[in-house]
């Protein structure tokens, strides 16, 4: 134990004597630090903004409750509103989470013969499933602590992968395209439902609720029921690549010139189309925005679902033939197929928090989020990360 | 790169020099999109309520920061903040659970009737009365795990920090209990002094308290103490048939033909008028949603004062029996008519009304991990992820 001096020992007090005595002024302020607002009904919300750091007051003792709030003024409010409860509410602040990763786990191990092509990922809320087009395998991958649970076999060209309800369905990339399914529960076996279910090489898969959807890359949309059979709808399609479903309404990234995010109805009709970069590919929905990554252009085209209209188009942040994006709630995080690498971004404000380098593992594509990490296949590396 | 001892888990190093900052382009003007935003220390926070869709701007390049905003703008924005941010917190966003179920699909057979059902977030656990067990099915696939038995017609259910607890629904009633983490087999019996047929459970932290349907109708009280039994002391004062019961973090509130609040000791506080015959209800953090099975309502009633914010009908109800509640979306039961109906719970508006029958048995009741509904199917034994 170091001696402390009288003389420090005596300024030790002091400074903790003038702590506290700031502390008690502080807490016999009228209202927490605020000497301009009254201990009333109202104290408690200002109390709750003040320790939740969405305002700072207008000074170290003054909230002006009086004043008017401009616009300008809410922005800064209701973006600071935002940031907290999100960042509060989210699985990983209970987990202590609130790191971002400056290095990233691969597992390596994935079976394969023929070496493994993890294409795409799909988080069931607990575990992971991962396809392996060349293997035609589908891996069940413990969310918690990545253990590989299930490898299993027969989902021949197995791309798209989707989970819904203790049903996995996968996409066999394969012409016409085949689709499977896998009881989650009994823990398999892969079984096909249809040969030709959907369009020729399904890509992406995605669910409205009823119908399971299929992204065509020979130029078509499928939907899928058990109840009215399968439908491929090819009006207006060149070479789709990815597809997701908003709450309302299907999207669809078209690989024609110049690239396209497409609505859909029910139908499988275009109701609008956004003209967005050069080859786009496998989009994600944040709640408000979908992001569509341009493989071609290097850029992620940020689109408001509510209106079709382009907000922004990032370019940079280590962009190098993105391909695959995912949202944990947050952030946003995009696969460089190219680039072997990936790059991530704030949701709420589009803001850069970096790239990453993944090398030597390659080919970063179909990632998902299970709210606490995500999950990357590396469809040119045998692997599947997570971040 | 470096190996994880014991695993086959590699670690790269990340490229911390590409750590960039300000590449984004195409925004348009000085702050974004909004020609009259300096690019300042505010310009990130209105980008931000704009890109979340919070604020549209008053022109599609104009954001006039200097007016001020009007109690009824600031509603359009704290609608919207709270919308967005209910979406983007959800534990579905992440999974791309975009949808509605439009159907019910693969009911899971659990092998005896089920009623009601609670979660520990990872698990759902059902009380079977029927089949005098308890089960713990897997929340990711549905797939049934553990089954204790010997809990004589368990009824109510609620799952409190790795331990399980469910009513034996006789006269006088019981409370069973087991560790979640211990091996299947019987479970304990710790009170059998309960009142009679106690058909909900709910717990505030300290004791647990059970709805006695009766008769006599009564509210029972349960300690944890170190030994069995359980001490209970059973209220019957102003109660005639109680069925639901909830926590909403300062008070218990039960069904009894009207709602009641209670005090820690089961003493009525407050008597709020419902519809008729209300059942098993669900608190959405503000709200309280009572399903009254007699009106084809359901009741709206804000916890705080008991106030009554709105009476719901149409929209499918048809004999509700139960309020289920996912964090964004309120699920009422229709045993009536086999479907459910949907609220988005902040607005109160309507999603609608979906089919949701198997086999000719309709919804009971069940609860929500978050991602899912599930609902149980009464004597038949289904249960459905939804």
């Amino acid at each position: 134990m170091r001696a402390i001096s009288r003389g420090r020992w005596l300024l030790a007090i002091s400074v903790a004597g003038g702590l506290l005595a700031g502390e008690a002024s502080n807490l016999i302020g009228t209202c927490g630090p605020f000497t301009d607002v009254a201990g009333d009904v109202f104290c408690p919300f200002v109390l709750e903004i003040f320790y939740m750091g969405i305002t700072t007051g207008t000074t170290a003792t003054t909230y002006d409750p009086t004043g008017n709030v401009t616009r300008l003024q809410m922005a800064a409010f209701l973006s600071r509103t935002v940031d907290r409860t999100l960042q509060r509410g989210g699985r990983r602040a209970a987990l202590n989470r609130f790191w971002t990763s400056k290095t990233a786990e691969f597992r390596t191990d994935l079976p394969g013969v023929p070496v493994a092509q993890p294409a795409m990922a799909q988080s069931d809320g607990t575990d992971v499933w991962v396809t392996d087009t060349t293997g035609g395998r589908v891996y069940r991958v413990r969310g918690s602590d990545g253990k590989l649970l299930d490898t299993l076999t027969g989902a021949t060209g197995a791309y798209g992968i989707l989970a819904v309800h203790g049903v996995v369905y996968v996409g066999g990339h394969t012409a016409p395209g085949s689709l499977y399914s896998i009881d989650a529960a009994a823990g398999g076996p892969v079984n096909l439902i249809g040969p030709a279910v959907l369009g020729d090489n399904p890509l992406q898969l995605a669910y409205d609720g009823l119908d399971i959807w299929s992204a065509n890359q020979s130029g078509s949309v499928s939907y899928f029921t058990g109840r009215a059979g399968a439908t491929t709808v090819t009006t207006g399609f060149t070479s789709l690549f990815g597809i997701l479903f908003d709450g309302s309404n299907m999207w669809v990234t078209d690989a024609s010139s110049p690239g396209k995010l497409s609505k859909l109805d029910s139908n499988g009709a275009i109701l609008q189309s956004v003209t967005v970069g050069t080859q786009p590919r496998y989009p994600i929905f944040d709640g408000s925005n979908i992001w569509v990554p341009n493989y071609t252009d290097s850029t992620v085209s940020v689109v408001r679902a509510s209106t079709g209209a382009i907000l922004a188009t990032l370019s940079g942040n280590g962009l190098n033939g993105p391909a695959g994006v995912a949202f944990d709630g947050q952030r946003i995080l995009v696969t460089n197929y190219v680039g072997d690498s990936f790059s991530l971004w704030k949701a709420g404000d589009l803001t850069t928090l970096g790239s990453f380098d993944a090398t030597p593992l390659a080919q970063p594509n179909g990632v998902c989020s299970d709210g606490l990490d995500f999950w990357i296949p590396f469809y040119g590396g045998a692997a599947l990360g997570r971040f | 790169m470096r190996a994880l001892p014991g695993s086959r888990w590699i670690v790269a190093i990340a490229s911390p020099a590409s750590l960039l900052i300000g590449l984004t382009t195409a925004l348009f003007g000085t702050c974004g999109p909004f020609t009259d935003v300096a690019l300042d220390v505010f310009c990130p926070f209105v980008l931000e309520v704009f890109y979340t869709g919070i604020t549209t701007g008053t022109t599609p390049t104009t954001y006039d920061p200097a007016s001020p905003v009007s109690r009824l703008q600031m509603a359009a924005f704290l609608s919207r903040t709270v919308d967005g941010v209910v979406r983007r917190g959800s534990r579905r966003t992440p999974l791309n659970k975009f949808w509605t179920q439009k159907n019910v699909l693969n009911p899971i057979q659990t092998g005896g009737g089920s009623y009601l059902a609670d979660t520990d977030g990872t698990d759902i656990w059902v009380a079977s009365r029927d089949a005098n067990w308890i089960q713990r099915l897997r929340a990711s696939d549905g797939r049934g795990l553990e089954t204790w038995t010997g809990a004589t017609a368990a009824n109510g259910i609620v799952v409190v920090d790795g331990t399980v607890w469910a009513t034996g629904f006789l006269s006088p009633g019981r409370l069973y209990g087991l560790p979640s983490f211990s091996d299947p087999g019987g479970v304990t019996t710790v009170a059998t002094n309960l009142g009679a047929f106690p058909f909900a459970i709910a717990y505030n932290g300290a004791r647990f308290f059970t709805a006695n349907s009766g008769p006599p109708g009564s509210v029972s009280i349960i300690q944890f103490v170190p030994s069995l039994p359980y001490p209970v002391t059973t209220v019957t004062t102003g109660f005639i048939q109680p069925a639901g019961i909830l926590y909403d973090g300062s008070n218990m509130w039960v069904t009894d033909g009207t709602l009641k609040k209670l005090d820690l000791n089961a003493a009525i506080l407050q008597t709020v008028t419902v519809g008729d015959s209300p059942f098993l209800p669900a608190f959405d953090g503000t709200n309280i949603w009572v399903p009254n099975i007699g009106s084809n309502s359901v009741s709206v009633v804000r916890a705080s004062t008991g106030t009554v914010l709105a009476t719901l009908s149409g929209n499918g109800l048809n004999l509700p029996a139960a309020a289920i509640f996912d964090g964004e979306r309120i699920l009422v039961t229709n045993p009536g008519a086999g479907t459910v109906s949907l609220w988005k719970a902040a607005s109160l508006a309507e999603i609608g009304t979906v089919l949701f029958s198997f086999q000719g048995v309709g919804p009971y009741a069940g609860c929500s991990d978050g991602i899912s509904f599930w609902v149980t199917m009464g004597a038949n034994g289904f249960l459905a992820q939804f």
